[in-house]
């Protein structure tokens, strides 16, 4: 039943274009240039250790977090100091996430806020009730794609068929009415986060052409598409096989109004991403296009999803978080400065999220095992950066935030309030809000007002 | 449902002089040939579907569970670190430097031996059941970039894909490059001085992944669910820390010649070696309250813990289904399940774990054999490696393999490199918004749908692919439309289409849609219409979706 709505809304959305009337679009794009929101979800895949990518660097932290990493410990010189607007610097980033040229320059500049020890929770937990067993928690705990889901449909009691990007999308689909493209994109597949009820998002490409090819203005060439296109229409009615024919209609759809925005290679967004070759750069590379597009696409409000992957590091961790640290703390600069440079910095605003942190004690691999609650970055021109959200965990093992004894601290945060205050700022009201985190009542307060 | 197939649709034994009385037939309808071909091979062809029709399918499977593997050969050693004249110069991709790293260190000739052994290797079953155990027991050559190593792993899969998963699950846990790749290769006993402890990623993936899965089932692969009506989970965090310190004591083989000690360098030949002075040595917690006698070797240990994790009863039942998920349909009822999972427990000959008598469970059920599934939402979704080979299979393709692994790729099924141990799809993945599940359809979107389509469009309408100078005995890719251009009319040509790629299945409404396109070309252009039809029938949901 919603695979038709889907579909019905996907064929009105390419009915919108062709009866659009040259007036109509020019008020659209008025519109969209004077209210236009972004949220981009980058996923860390694998489970990133939040322990080595925000570290105490005052002399008694700095020792205490040194005693337990041993081998895992960054060098105490190495770290970048994140000095708060006091003048303060209690916590210094890992190198690898970058200077002035990274996140310590989207920190100074007030465009990046850390939220502290976020998680996935039914309720408020503390260590005497996680012990309890009538006290609910996650189901699956330290299980990868469990925990995972959980963190992108913010639903911990049981599994969840759509996840809060996609709720939020559907919450927010009336501004989105005029569209040319679906209102979620993806540069990371299908994903949880980007699947509503009614509203799924359009994956693309971010390299090479998204066209269909091969079909010419020839007698022939016009029966063929036309035959295509009769085919993804016939023998409706099995979830299979609708769901193949609904992917190829929107791809067809899609691709036809951004193939010349995704393969302009003179976009004024592309000079910030020069010498970037990871595949994060290309991703943000491709959503800034998108969002550079935004007048003429007619969408006021977009969801990305954009992926980073092996965060899961059991084994050689200093090596691996170097590499994914270089090429996240530089495409995410990259992306922001982009951003400011077409005028878009208060309307996009970026945050992560994980599988989970990892274990505070370190295993004999020269890595770490899963963990739970973790920091997690926002970043845009709306964000209330250079400081920090929510409550520091006691970095003890066996302490009060541990859940066992090797360091996987309980979240002081839950993803619900994380979630909520992001889509708060995309323009949710309370109703909305309830909608799309339906858990949210547990926890208070119910957003925290860094963006 | 179909329009008139124009392949009989009769058992083809009648040739036979043998006495026509009492002897069971063995024979079984083309039809139904082609359909089990879809599902124990890498694609029907012409000449398979007759064969198979005669043999029938007891035949048929008897003569495939005896064939031994094509395999990956020609794979040599080589140091975890790459000699200075062995590195990939990306501003000359054909220096000799360049072609031994993607010799050597990339996966590329091992997913182009893939593609050449899938289409042309006599071992079809074999190769499709270690495709799909490669898609359960993931190793991914974003960390096994050896070539000689996944060959290896690939080699193992095919060896095993027919043995008893008892000694696929002591295989995979001792393979060097399973030690590799979830790190149990050098995972030391706890080490109080530097507060170390033992690497959970084997202990838990073996588990939730290769075994036993994260929630208790009943036999028909349905979750136990509890008073509160929630499901029960299968271990506690201590049972993985327990698994976590037996799988202690492991490290790489050593290399001929060389002496074997602790923390031996990365070598994927022969099979992990213990160390028991880097074993943990006290009593570990397994599985349904199973605790280890202190002081056991690794092997001692080893052994116990396999024997428990064998014996669970959600075995049967978690690898079942998915065998049966990357086989025949996505939504096997709890009856398929079941039926399958006490074959798993017991072949008939009171062994547990027989993968062959499985596989033959698998495919010999009701609700995989017949000319049509039984209800209209059955089958599944082409995987891209399928999908590719179908067609070749089907319109007389030829390949050497390095066009196809390169679209494998671009439709988001890059061989032998999933993204990570959980496969490209979960096996739990559902349509959305439906409770429909269909694993495959994790990776179909907008992106790979086009790179669907386009890599018809590329083998039809260009030539598919030229030969490559820097790969010996190159063939580049083709295919063979010429006996698609004597069909005589489009309605006779979209027939033979259909009966070639999907077993006759074609929908009428489908049918007439392509015969409409072919009416917009001369009807002397023979070769322009085999390359519509082709085109239009190849790239049809109802062709990508495998019923």
């Amino acid at each position: 039943m919603d695979r038709r709505h889907f579909l019905k809304h996907a064929s009105a959305l390419g009915g919108s274009v062709a009866l659009a009337q040259l007036g109509v679009l020019a008020a659209r794009a008025q519109t969209v240039a004077t209210d236009y929101k972004a949220l981009v979800c980058l996923f860390l895949y694998g489970g990133n250790d939040a322990n080595n990518t925000i570290v105490p660097i005052d002399s008694a932290g700095y020792a205490s977090y040194a005693a337990v990493r041993g081998r895992l410990a960054l060098a105490q010189g190495t770290l970048l100091p994140l000095v708060e607007a006091s003048g303060t610097a209690g916590f210094g980033l890992h190198p690898a996430l970058g200077g002035t040229a990274g996140l310590q320059g989207l920190w100074e500049s007030a465009q990046l806020a850390i939220v502290r020890n976020v998680g996935t929770l039914v309720q408020p937990l503390t260590k005497t009730q996680y012990l309890s067993p009538s006290t609910a928690k996650p189901a699956s705990l330290f299980s990868h794609i469990d925990q995972q889901h959980q963190w992108q449909a913010s639903l911990s009691v049981s599994p969840s068929d759509t996840g809060w990007g996609g709720r939020l999308a559907d919450q927010l689909a009336i501004l989105n009415s005029g569209g040319s493209i679906p209102s979620m994109v993806s540069t990371a597949g299908n994903n949880l986060f980007v699947t509503g009820r009614a509203t799924q998002a359009l994956t693309i490409p971010t390299s090479g052409s998204f066209a269909l090819q091969g079909f010419d203005n020839s007698a022939g060439g016009i029966a063929r598409l036309a035959a295509l296109k009769s085919l993804l229409g016939v023998d409706r009615g099995t979830d299979l096989l609708d769901a193949a024919q609904d992917v190829m209609t929107g791809a067809l759809a899609s691709s036809a109004v951004l193939n010349p925005i995704l393969t302009n290679t003179t976009s004024p967004v592309s000079s910030y991403f020069t010498g970037l070759t990871s595949s994060f750069a290309k991703q943000m590379l491709a959503v800034a296009k998108v969002i550079e597009a935004r007048a003429s696409l007619g969408v006021q409000r977009q969801v990305f999803l954009v992926s980073l992957g092996s965060f899961d590091t059991h084994t050689d961790e200093l090596n691996t978080h170097d590499t994914l640290f270089g090429d996240l703390g530089a495409g995410l600069k990259a992306f922001h400065d982009a951003m400011t440079g077409i005028g878009a910095a208060q309307q996009v605003t970026s945050f992560t999220l994980s599988d989970f942190s990892r274990t505070y004690l370190p295993n004999t691999n020269g890595g770490s095992d899963h963990g739970w609650g973790s920091h997690h970055f926002v970043a845009g021109g709306a964000v209330k950066g250079r400081a920090y959200y929510g409550t520091w965990p006691t970095l003890t093992v066996g302490g009060p935030d541990d859940e066992g004894s090797e360091g996987r601290w309980i979240p002081t945060t839950a993803v619900d309030q994380y979630a909520a205050t992001l889509a708060s700022w995309f323009g949710a009201d309370a109703s909305a809000l309830a909608s799309v985190l339906p858990n949210l009542a547990s926890f208070s307060p119910a957003t925290l007002g860094f963006v | 449902m179909s329009s008139a197939p124009t392949a009989p649709a009769s058992p083809v034994a009648s040739t036979s002089s043998a006495p026509s009385t009492s002897l069971p037939v063995p024979g079984m309808t083309t039809v139904d040939a082609a359909r089990l071909l879809e599902q124990a091979t890498f694609g029907p062809t012409e000449a398979e579907v007759t064969r198979v029709a005669a043999l029938g399918l007891n035949g048929y499977l008897t003569q495939q569970l005896a064939t031994q593997p094509t395999g990956y050969w020609g794979f040599v050693f080589v140091p975890h670190t790459a000699p200075t004249n062995c590195k990939s110069d990306p501003t000359n991709p054909t220096s000799t430097a360049s072609l031994c790293a993607r010799d050597n260190y990339s996966p590329f000739q091992v997913q182009r031996e893939f593609f050449e052994n899938a289409l042309t290797g006599a071992d079809q079953l074999r190769q499709r059941v270690a495709f799909a155990l490669s898609q359960i027991m993931v190793v991914s050559s974003i960390e096994i970039y050896e070539a000689y190593g996944m060959a290896a792993y690939q080699n193992m899969l095919l060896n095993d894909a027919f043995g008893n998963y008892r000694q696929l699950l002591e295989d995979v846990t001792l393979s060097p490059i399973m030690g590799h790749y979830l790190d149990m290769a050098n995972n030391d006993k706890s080490n109080p001085s530097q507060g170390t402890s033992p690497n959970e990623n084997y202990a838990r993936e073996v588990l939730q992944l290769f075994s036993i899965g994260l929630n208790q089932l009943n036999p028909d692969g349905t979750p136990v669910l509890d008073a509160n009506n929630q499901p029960v989970p299968t271990y506690t965090q201590d049972v993985i820390l327990g698994f976590a310190s037996l799988f202690t004591g492991w490290t790489y083989p050593s290399r001929p010649g060389a002496n074997s000690t602790w923390n031996n360098p990365i070598n994927f030949e022969g099979t992990m070696v213990s160390f028991p002075n880097h074993h943990e040595s006290g009593t570990k917690l397994l599985l349904n309250g199973v605790v280890t006698p202190a002081g056991q070797t690794p092997e001692q240990d080893l052994k116990l813990a396999l024997d428990t994790v064998f014996n669970h009863p959600n075995v049967g039942p978690f690898i079942g289904k998915q065998l049966i998920q990357h086989l025949v349909k996505s939504n096997p009822s709890p009856g398929y399940v079941s039926r399958v999972a006490a074959v798993f427990a017991n072949n008939g000959l009171g062994v547990r774990g027989d993968l062959a008598a499985v596989v033959r469970a698998i495919l010999s059920d009701v609700e995989a054999r017949g000319n049509t599934p039984s209800s209209a939402d059955e089958g599944h979704l082409r995987e891209p490696a399928l999908y590719i080979t179908s067609v070749l299979r089907g319109l007389g393709g030829r390949s050497d393999g390095v066009f196809l692994r390169s679209q494998a790729n671009a439709m988001g099924q890059p061989i032998f490199t999933a993204p990570t141990v959980f496969n490209y799809y979960p096996p739990s993945y559902q349509l959305p918004g439906t409770s429909t599940v269909a694993p495959e359809f994790f990776i179909d979107d907008a992106a790979t749908a086009l790179a669907r389509a386009n890599f018809l469009n590329t083998l039809i309408y260009r030539g598919g692919a030229a030969p490559d100078p820097t790969v010996i005995n190159s063939i580049g890719t083709t295919l063979d439309l010429a006996p698609l251009t004597t069909a005589g009319t489009p309605d006779a040509l979209v027939n033979q289409l259909s009966t070639r790629l999907m077993h006759g299945s074609l929908s009428s409404a489908a049918h007439a849609a392509i015969t409409r396109a072919l009416g917009a070309l001369a009807s002397d252009d023979v070769v322009g219409q085999a390359r519509a039809a082709a085109y239009l029938v190849a790239s049809s949901a109802q062709f990508q979706v495998e019923h």
